[in-house]
């Protein structure tokens, strides 16, 4: 509660033309993020998560309204400040583990040496030791998606945006990835944009989750959680808070199965 | 030793004029080395080799040009995909003798035809090339700040190599070829003018030591292009 507002999001909106004619994918969204917070969206499929996300990462430039980081507005990509990891993790296959995670840093102009020891110092904690050399291809998704994130982390950008990172993950790797992700984040202090489907991951990982509408994309409600880490999930509270997580996208999932 | 030995007596069966049996050949072949039969052999070599390297440069240039050009903007590439593809498939002969007309019976005309024959392989390449690059990627490079230039550098040029590499070494296969057949077609130098001439003087041995050179000739320059795939390689990690 008591850090500063870092990024703020000022009545985005945003239309994009189709085939099938125009859709809204944002009305009217405000929404601010805290120093440090991991701060969860969640809503059902096609609510413009995806593109809020863009828009903070200049990515996607709204259509009205704006996204303002530490006071000056987001005008397109800005690696010091902002890293993204998507799902699709987007390795370069051309490049080992090692280059893919300094790929930022060359994009920077960062020297070799300096941007290998950077990347092979962060392969420790990602739990790539000894995969330094390896091509994407050569490794597991779980694996692949760590040097995405390692990619992020490289560029030691304040704000982390995850766009459903693990959403293509089994079960069992998504939460072991969770709680990894979790150790990362309150060593690094990063804050922590992340979108995903999942509330179980929304109330393991989150400090605030906030909940979108169906198409067109709104905020509907925002949940603090303030419990310390790990969580239990069986815990009486966290009970309490996926059932009433649950009710609120329960009715917006309805809708966008019935509109889609 | 065994298909020199059943190619003579195969020869020796037939018409030896039309079937040429090494014990012709092998002296003409040292005849032609040894710049006996056509004294200015390597003036006719080296005409040739430049209008190669002529075509190919224009080749690649206005193929890579194109290529770029019509991928970046994708209506206008899906527009123009299926024409390039169609003249590509026109046999390219037809086209040269209006070549012929408009650059005349020297070298320029012979130039145009190579670089004619290897402009489509390579154009078509790099579109395809484009095509086959995940979108993911670039988002991603976008997203870490990769200017026009980087990611055409760090994303574009290594997602297509394989597929550009294969293009350029067909475009380069097919001015040579562009360049060899005007030469025969029509023109008063270059390898594939001799050809033409010892051909139509029936100097079948001479004819076919000619074409063993050329065959060095179109090797020499695979061997270029072999050479080229690699600095590319290891250019782009």
């Amino acid at each position: 509660m008591s850090a500063a507002a870092l990024i703020r999001i000022e009545g985005v909106a945003k239309r994009f033309e189709t085939a099938s004619g125009a859709v809204e994918a944002l009305r009217d969204v405000s929404l601010t993020v805290r120093e440090g917070e991991f701060c969860t969206i969640i809503g059902p499929s096609g609510c413009g998560k995806s593109t809020l996300l863009g828009m903070v990462g200049g990515l996607v430039s709204p259509d009205a309204g704006r996204v303002v980081i530490g006071g000056a507005p987001v005008s397109g990509p800005d690696p010091r400040r902002v890293a993204t990891v998507f799902q699709d993790p987007g390795l370069f296959p051309w490049r080992t583990a090692l280059e893919n995670v300094a790929f930022g840093l060359e994009l920077q102009g960062v020297p070799r040496a300096r941007r290998r020891q950077v990347a092979s110092d962060l392969l420790g904690p990602l739990g790539l030791r000894g995969f330094a050399e390896k091509y994407p291809r050569e490794l597991s998704g779980g694996m692949r998606q760590r040097v995405a994130i390692g990619r992020a982390l490289a560029i030691d950008a304040r704000i982390l945006l995850m766009d459903e990172p693990f959403g293509a993950l089994d079960e069992q790797t998504r939460t072991l990835m969770g709680e990894w992700l979790l150790d990362i984040w309150r060593r690094m202090g990063k804050t922590v944009i992340f979108v995903t489907h999942s509330l179980g991951e929304a109330l393991a990982l989150s400090s605030r989750v906030v909940v979108m509408t169906a198409r067109p994309g709104r905020i509907k409600s925002v949940l603090e959680l303030p419990m310390p880490y790990p969580r239990a999930m069986e815990s009486p509270d966290l009970v309490t808070l996926r059932a009433k997580l649950w009710s609120e996208i329960r009715d917006e999932s309805l809708r966008a199965m019935s509109e889609s | 030793m065994v298909a020199l030995a059943l190619w003579e007596v195969a020869a020796r069966l037939g018409n030896p004029l039309l079937y040429v049996p090494p014990s012709a050949a092998l002296p003409a072949l040292r005849d032609v080395l040894a710049l006996r039969s056509y004294p200015d052999l390597l003036e006719h070599l080296w005409l040739t080799a430049r209008e190669i390297a002529a075509a190919y440069a224009l080749a690649v240039a206005g193929g890579v040009g194109v290529g770029f050009v019509l991928g970046g903007q994708r209506v206008l590439g899906r527009a123009w995909a299926p024409i390039l593809a169609a003249l590509y498939a026109v046999p390219a002969v037809v086209w040269y003798p209006s070549l012929m007309l408009f650059f005349g019976l020297d070298a320029a005309s012979k130039i145009a035809f190579g670089f004619l024959l290897g402009f489509f392989p390579i154009t078509l390449a790099v579109l395809a090339g484009i095509r086959q690059v995940n979108p993911q990627l670039i988002t991603v490079a976008r997203s870490f700040g990769a200017s026009r230039l980087s990611v055409f550098v760090k994303v574009l040029l290594p997602g297509m190599l394989f597929t550009l590499v294969g293009g350029l070494r067909t475009g380069l296969a097919l001015a040579v070829i562009g360049v060899i057949v005007g030469e025969i077609l029509g023109s008063k130098a270059g390898v594939g003018s001799l050809i033409n001439h010892a051909y139509g003087l029936a100097r079948t041995a001479d004819y076919v030591a000619l074409v063993l050179v050329t065959l060095v000739l179109i090797v020499l320059s695979d061997v270029l292009a072999s050479s080229i795939e690699r600095r590319a390689r290891r250019w782009t990690t």
